[in-house]
């Protein structure tokens, strides 16, 4: 079975009709959708500006992680189920869609370099953690981070007006 | 009298004409546009988190507001010069839009709240978090700065 057969049978389905078809429930969902991702995606662009020793510079980096960190998951985990939604619904256009596989592909590298500065960077964070100005490793993954999410907002926005 | 000559004029500026006839400017003006409106949202999200005491419970509030207010300023900056410019590449077709109009109310309340209630109130030593002020400030600016970016997504829908 391709992929392509999966979308097809996924977006037949009786959900992916009936979310695709509702004239209220895509508006609400999608609303959603963006909601979460402003929660997930702000708190995240704090932290990496903290990252790059450009915001909040007087908080330790380990208060302004955990503190934010727990909102980042809360409207990721909207945005993820929201975004799942909706793809069923049109799983056939995301499937011709280049932009939506050039935002999954973003989103797969905004998870590794959150891994990477888990297994790195982060295990000296002690030494880092109340300077102003932070290791290069840390810009690094702050300046990927916040590079990548407004790609994967710019895809998102490009795919959902094409649809 | 009527705003429709000065959309019209807005509409065949030269920056207008070259943004459109680009295949690229609108796309790259408005990944600015929305770099500038994550940051704007981030900061004012923690701020009123904050103002909740849902967050950063050890760093006191002044101390926050002056730390983020740069940012706020600096992405609305870069938020309103990418809005002018993609507003000018299609400024007829925004004088028909009821969702721009309401974009554009909201727009200049939440601007008036952010410079001076929001400003003072996040600046002032007095201000206690999770007290019943702070929510209604906190849930006003929450309020108005989603209000913009749900009426401007709404401009494409319609």
């Amino acid at each position: 079975m391709s992929l392509y057969t999966i979308c097809e049978w996924l977006q037949n389905t009786e959900w992916g009709t009936g979310i695709r078809e509702s004239t209220l429930l895509f508006p609400i969902i999608e609303t959603s959708h963006v909601l979460g991702l402003a929660l997930s995606v702000g708190t995240v662009a704090i932290l990496d500006l903290r990252l790059l020793g450009l915001g909040l510079k007087r908080e330790p980096v380990s208060q302004v992680m955990g503190q934010l960190l727990p909102w980042s998951l809360a409207g990721f985990a909207m945005m993820f189920i929201t975004g799942i939604l909706l793809f069923w619904s049109q799983a056939l256009k995301a499937y011709d869609s280049v932009f939506f596989r050039i935002k999954m592909v973003m989103l797969i590298l905004t998870a590794i370099n959150a891994l990477v500065f888990q297994f790195t960077v982060y295990r000296s964070m002690a030494d880092w953690d109340q300077a102003p100005v932070t290791p290069f490793r840390a810009r690094l993954t702050g300046a990927i981070s916040l590079l990548l999410w407004i790609g994967v907002i710019a895809a998102g926005r490009t795919m959902a007006y094409r649809f | 009298m009527s705003l429709l000559p000065f959309f019209r004029w807005c509409d065949s500026t030269w920056l207008s004409v070259a943004i459109r006839d680009s295949r690229f400017l609108f796309p790259i003006i408005e990944t600015f546009h929305l770099l500038g409106i994550t940051l704007l949202l981030g900061t004012t999200i923690v701020l009123d988190l904050r103002l909740f005491n849902l967050t950063m419970r050890q760093q006191p509030v002044m101390r926050l507001a002056a730390q983020l207010a740069p940012w706020t300023t600096g992405s609305l900056l870069m938020v309103v010069a990418s809005g002018v410019m993609l507003f000018l590449s299609e400024a007829l077709k925004c004088y028909d839009s009821g969702p721009f109009q309401l974009k554009m109310l909201l727009l200049f309340l939440a601007i008036t709240f952010q410079f001076t209630v929001f400003r003072r109130f996040t600046r002032s030593k007095r201000t206690e978090a999770a007290h019943v002020r702070s929510w209604i400030v906190g849930l006003l600016s929450l309020s108005l700065w989603f209000g913009v970016g749900l009426a401007g997504r709404a401009i494409g829908f319609f």
